[in-house]
């Protein structure tokens, strides 16, 4: 009796969290579907549902709103950031995992202390740098700002990597394999939770971020932004009341198949992160 | 320290010793790098060596070396444009770029570093060399050379291009800002239309002192204050929350865990510049649930016990200083704890099972099993990564940004120094370049943004990086 109470306490309580959790989420998608274009002050639910919101945000691009070129940028930008910077974060981690060299612990130490200083601080420069090599308004010049830099991002990989027993390579290399030979052929196959999560992460980085871009992009031309950059134009005082809906239904599209990417890989990024977070 | 000393000695030691007893091709290596490897037929490595020595020397001479002749100025001459009236064309003078020469001069002075290091490795290399030649030992063909790029100097291949990004995206952007610190870059003196030059520490004297048209001490310690507050809280709040929402859903008792924990999941993986915007908007002086609380009452009686001033007709959630800094802490709760709970999940999945089941025999209850079990555990594994959090807390750009874009300030002291109630330091770093311009004091507060996180990094650098136990797990 005891027992059922309890059970029944607690999942009351976790309902009521969720959905405290959730209500902006539902606002969000709600609000989407509202017929009226401003913020609606009065009601939490739009008092006339309509799809127009999503029809215009893919089929009428205006100035304010180009949602297809947003998109488009942003998965450019995220597909090739993904690819650089995993590749970036497995090669600095089996480095510094896996081989030994007289600057490895400097380097590692280095780097730790570069990572210290305020993103913010060096955007500004980063701005002057890309300015001079001629990359500003363009999207390469964003994927080398959200990727460059990535290697020393290797904390959590080298985590993982530590984990693989050393008897694994050194077998391989009593065989006569090469040390590119254990990375390709050895170490790589096993991290596959390890890759999966930092690719997840590489990938979303660019989508999630908002500083970066509104640093680099000062176009005033719409069709050259990414859609963090677009989304927020949208809520500019002038124009918040004509496309504030419009916002939430571009939100929703942009959060659909990243959550679908978060839920399939829970398993994956919980493993990912702890393999790291073991070592401390 | 004297570990370093002595790796410098050796260091010089051995290049000295590379000179003294060098013969002919190690000595004209001093001169033409690549001497040394053609004198011992290792041709193609040599005309590789000698070329890259050509280019980078051609390069410090022709592109940065006019920009590092003015470093010491940053530009004399001044822009100006002169119209023709005859032909109503602009010519524009030869004029100095102060953003340009520093920039350059910065990239310049590290190649020259680097040719240095890369002159004397050079010569060491050289000479063990001749030495193996000496001996008779077997020297590599350029095809073995290149084979070992993949064996056991592969450590080299993998951090190359690594580091040139970390170089250009990190190393040179923060020597130039630290540059820009002691300059008087701001937006009476902006590129190209005008110069800026050194000042010193006068940047460093204006953040500490206090007048009444300038007022950035009086800003910096009351931002300094919030920032601190605002990073202990936020980590803290957040990790316990996670914690706590982690072991209630993977109680034995709870069914359907993966439902539960996907449904928070999702509020992580809405993009935050789209859920804290809406939020500010859910939040905003005449928002969604200021006309609940109206509707409700509430409103009414925040007016009756005077937390809300009665000249206001709603309640001032993100708008007032105090209200927005408790709902700032509140709402950074509602993003964070998702992530921790994830976090946290895996970890309590990991407890050695033995342990808790040896304390239930024992007799221990709940809650003596959760704090002298559980989380002790926890907090041996999260440890350092608590720091970490509260580091980049510090730096927690978005939270604040966008939960406080509607927030302007009333305060003349604040508004002078172009802060707000609200910002923390990397916020208004921000604002001062964004809207400002005011690179000179953006610099300077990265600058002691920096000072702090290190110290705070101190704190767990030694268990982060001593790599002490990394063998163990192997």
């Amino acid at each position: 009796m005891k027992k059922t109470v309890n059970i029944i306490v607690r999942h009351i309580v976790l309902a009521l969290l969720a959905f405290i959790w959730l209500i902006p989420i539902i606002w969000l998608v709600v609000t989407s579907l509202s017929a009226y274009k401003g913020v609606n002050y009065a009601h939490f639910f739009p008092t006339e549902w309509s799809l127009d919101n999503y029809q215009q945000l893919f089929f009428r691009p205006d100035t304010a709103a180009n949602f297809p070129a947003w998109f488009k940028n942003s998965m450019i930008i995220g597909v090739f950031t993904c690819i650089i910077s995993s590749v970036f974060v497995l090669m600095v981690s089996y480095a510094f995992s896996c081989m030994r060299f007289k600057a490895r612990k400097p380097l590692m130490s280095f780097s730790i202390i570069l990572g210290m200083f305020p993103g913010v601080l060096s955007m500004i420069a980063v701005y002057f740098v890309l300015k001079l090599l001629g990359l500003t308004d363009s999207l390469a010049g964003l994927v080398f700002v959200y990727s460059a830099a990535s290697g020393l991002g290797f904390l959590i990989c080298k985590g993982f990597f530590d984990t693989i027993p050393v008897s694994l390579r050194e077998a391989a290399k009593l065989e006569g394999a090469s040390e590119f030979t254990i990375f390709s052929r050895i170490v790589i196959p096993l991290s596959k939770p390890m890759i999966v999560y930092t690719v997840i992460n590489s990938f979303l980085n660019p989508w999630m971020d908002f500083v970066m871009a509104r640093l680099m992009i000062k176009s005033k031309n719409s069709a050259d932004w990414t859609v963090a950059i677009g989304l927020y134009n949208l809520l500019q005082r002038s124009l918040i009341g004509d496309y504030f809906s419009v916002f939430c239904a571009g939100g929703v599209i942009v959060a659909i198949p990243i959550s679908i990417l978060f839920i399939i890989m829970q398993k994956f990024y919980v493993e990912g992160i702890t393999g790291g977070a073991v070592k401390g | 320290m004297r570990k370093i000393l002595d790796g410098l000695k050796k260091y010089f030691g051995d290049f000295g010793k590379s000179v003294a007893k060098g013969d002919i091709w190690t000595r004209l290596s001093l001169v033409v790098m690549g001497a040394g490897y053609i004198g011992r037929k290792q041709i193609v490595k040599g005309i590789l060596i000698t070329l890259l020595e050509v280019v980078i020397i051609l390069a410090e001479v022709l592109v940065t070396g006019p920009y590092m002749a003015k470093l010491n100025t940053l530009g004399t001459v001044q822009r100006e444009e002169v119209l023709d009236l005859t032909t109503l064309t602009k010519t524009v003078n030869d004029y100095d770029n102060s953003l340009l020469i520093l920039l350059y001069g910065v990239i310049g002075v590290l190649i020259i570093v680097a040719f240095v290091f890369l002159w004397i490795s050079n010569m060491k290399a050289v000479y063990r060399l001749q030495e193996m030649k000496e001996n008779g030992e077997h020297i590599n063909s350029f095809a073995q050379d290149v084979k070992a790029l993949f064996d056991g100097k592969f450590y080299i291949t993998l951090l190359t291009l690594p580091s040139l990004g970390v170089i250009m995206m990190n190393i040179i952007p923060i020597i130039f800002m630290i540059c820009i610190a002691f300059t008087n870059y701001d937006q009476n003196h902006q590129p190209p239309t005008y110069l800026f030059t050194w000042v010193g520490l006068e940047n460093f004297k204006q953040l500490f002192t206090s007048g009444t048209t300038v007022t950035f001490s009086y800003a910096f310690v009351r931002i300094l204050i919030w920032t601190l507050i605002w990073a202990v809280a936020a980590t803290f709040t957040t990790f316990i929350g996670g914690i706590l929402l982690a072991q209630f859903i993977n109680h034995q008792n709870t069914k359907c865990k993966k439902l539960w924990r996907t449904l928070f999941i999702v509020t992580i993986a809405i993009p935050q510049f789209v859920t804290l915007l809406l939020i500010s908007k859910m939040f905003g002086n005449y928002g969604i649930v200021n006309t609940i609380c109206s509707n409700l009452g509430i409103t009414d009686f925040l007016h009756n016990i005077g937390l809300v001033s009665s000249s206001l007709d709603y309640i001032p959630f993100l708008s007032k200083p105090g209200w927005a800094h408790v709902m700032i802490i509140l709402i950074n709760i509602w993003v964070g704890v998702p992530y921790q709970m994830l976090v946290a999940t895996g970890i309590l999945m990991n407890i050695p099972t033995d342990q808790l089941e040896s304390a239930r025999i024992d007799g221990a209850n709940k809650f003596q099993i959760f704090w002298k079990i559980t989380m002790p555990y926890i907090l041996f594994i999260m440890g350092p990564s608590l720091i970490q959090s509260v580091v980049s807390n510090i730096n927690n750009f978005n939270v604040i940004y966008l939960l406080t874009t509607g927030y302007t300030t009333t305060n003349m002291a604040f508004a002078n120094s172009n802060a707000k109630e609200t910002d923390l330091l990397i916020t208004w770093l921000f604002t001062l370049t964004n809207d400002y311009s005011n690179y000179k004091m953006a610099s300077v507060i990265g600058i002691i943004t920096f000072v702090i996180c290190a110290a705070i990094t101190l704190l767990s650098y030694t268990r982060m990086i001593s790599g002490d136990k990394e063998e163990e797990y192997q």
